[in-house]
């Protein structure tokens, strides 16, 4: 997708691309995100898990500047991400399956968004293509298929050809073909040097796709590292996830 | 900031929503501009001022309406569909985005003003022709008109958007502008003008009609009524720049 390959080389590209430090959010009484440390290292891609009400859609949203940390402080790329000269090159995310104008057309979704970010209409029909909307691209986003959503969000989030990818729960509502399409996907996009970040509660599927793991329970931190070393000893994935936030519930 | 008002002005060519508050809208303008035109005794007809604000004045205020409709659409539906998390990802610093939502809020209001009011002309004129009143509205009082109507509705379509900004939720930023307009300012300030002295000419609506001339012996002179309409939408603007900036987004 990319013309030139990332210079993996590079010192700088080898510093984390997301240090959070310390994270923390409350909301009244509520600790969403409680002292949340991680970073991630670039051509990865880290799986983020959690149970539901773990904090995993708070913590996307304060490394995204859409909300602000109540304590503690997440960078991406050494910044705050509402302080990145022109986020969208360095960052796509997608937090939401169904962030669209029902009446908007998928095409001109995009076009939307690349006309802020200053990206060529060229890169629309690219990213249309690579997600295989463009035969769809004119129609309205209420007549797409929720699989068909889930890739107009990715569609957008790779606009401009970011170096970290921001993904919750992308697989909700893809069929098996579209799970391995976009387990293939970020695979490739790792493998280019590029950092893949995806909260996922479907575990199966993220035991296939993720070089790391963060685990996530009740706002904190209970376990992160190499899926291969959290999974050793005969222990499967779900096992460790179960038993350590079973741990946490009790 | 010119790239965001790109955006900002092709989402409000992308979907249909400007069209049917546009359809609406001509439909309202024609029901109250033949219902006053055929309904009022002719006596009640005769002087130009009564004209202005009894008949072809119903196109300012209409198109002041529904610019204040459009404007306050324009961030509650993002809010409502989703769409602000897209946008606040591509354009972090969210003031730029207020400031373009006002930009394109006030051409597409001043647009909705200058049309609405075009429309009432040709409509009252028939009305008055129809019933054999002479028309008494020279060259200079349909400018005017034409002019205030489309200067009125740019600011109120500011208003409407910082409004939005502040309110949020769509129904109710939609039935506030609807009910302070049609109903406070309409019914409540109206019956007070004179009992409580002048106050009700200060109000954002009444200030509205003066800019284009109607009721020149109770309201403001245009040009002063301009201005304190200006000083309204943005107080508004900034308020809502301000509100969008300290708050998360969900």
């Amino acid at each position: 997708m990319r013309a030139t390959p990332l210079v993996a080389a590079d010192a700088s590209a080898r510093e984390p691309v997301v240090i959070a430090s310390s994270l923390t959010k409350r909301f009244g009484e509520l600790v969403a995100v409680d002292g949340l440390t991680f970073s991630l290292r670039p051509g990865t891609v880290t799986g983020f898990l959690g149970p539901n009400g773990a904090g995993k859609t708070t913590t996307l949203r304060l490394l995204l500047s859409l909300a602000e940390p109540t304590a503690g402080e997440v960078l991406v790329f050494g910044r705050r991400y509402r302080e990145l000269n022109d986020p969208a090159r360095r960052v796509g995310a997608v937090l939401e399956s169904n962030d669209f104008h029902p009446g908007r057309s998928g095409r001109d979704h995009l076009r939307v968004l690349a006309l802020a970010a200053e990206i060529p209409s060229s890169r629309v029909e690219e990213v249309l293509a690579l997600v295989e909307l463009d035969a769809a691209a004119e129609r309205r986003v209420k007549t797409y298929s929720l699989g068909m959503r889930q890739r107009l969000g990715l569609a957008a989030a790779l606009l401009g050809d970011p170096e970290l990818l921001v993904l919750d729960e992308p697989a909700n509502g893809l069929d098996p073909a579209g799970v391995h399409w976009l387990r293939g996907f970020l695979r490739r996009f790792a493998e280019q040097g590029r950092t893949v970040l995806v909260s996922s509660h479907i575990l199966a599927e993220v035991a296939q796709t993720v070089d790391e793991v963060v685990i996530l329970n009740r706002g904190r931190r209970v376990a992160s590292g190499r899926l291969d070393e959290l999974t050793g000893h005969g222990k499967t994935l779900e096992d460790t996830y179960l038993e350590l936030t079973a741990r946490e519930r009790s | 900031m010119t790239a965001q008002l790109r955006a900002e002005l092709l989402k409000q060519r992308s979907t249909r929503t400007n069209l049917g508050l546009l359809s609406a809208m001509l439909g309202f303008v024609l029901l109250a501009v033949l219902l006053h035109g055929f309904a009022l005794p002719a006596e009640h007809l005769q002087t130009s001022s009564e004209q202005l604000t009894m008949v072809v004045g119903w196109g300012e205020k209409l198109g002041v309406l529904f610019a204040g409709l459009l404007g306050a659409m324009s961030i509650t539906s993002e809010i409502r569909h989703g769409t602000i998390r897209p946008t606040f990802l591509v354009t972090p610093q969210r003031p730029r985005v207020v400031a373009a939502k006002v930009a394109a809020g006030m051409l597409f209001g001043a647009g909705f003003g200058l049309i609405a009011t075009a429309f009432a002309v040709g409509a009252g004129s028939a009305a008055l022709a129809t019933r054999g009143i002479e028309n008494q509205l020279d060259a200079s009082a349909y400018s005017l008109l034409l002019a205030g109507a489309a200067a009125a509705a740019a600011l109120w379509a500011a208003i409407g958007v910082g409004l939005g900004a502040v309110v949020r939720d769509q129904v109710p930023a939609l039935i506030g502008i609807c009910a302070w307009l049609l109903l406070i300012e309409g019914l409540l300030l109206g019956d007070l003008l004179g009992a409580v002295g002048d106050v009700s000419r200060f109000a954002p609506g009444a200030a509205a009609a003066a800019i284009s001339g109607q009721e020149p012996d109770k309201l403001l002179a245009p040009a002063v009524a301009l201005v304190l309409l200006a000083l309204y939408a943005a107080t508004a603007a900034v308020a809502g720049s301000v509100a969008t900036a300290r708050r998360d987004v969900s």
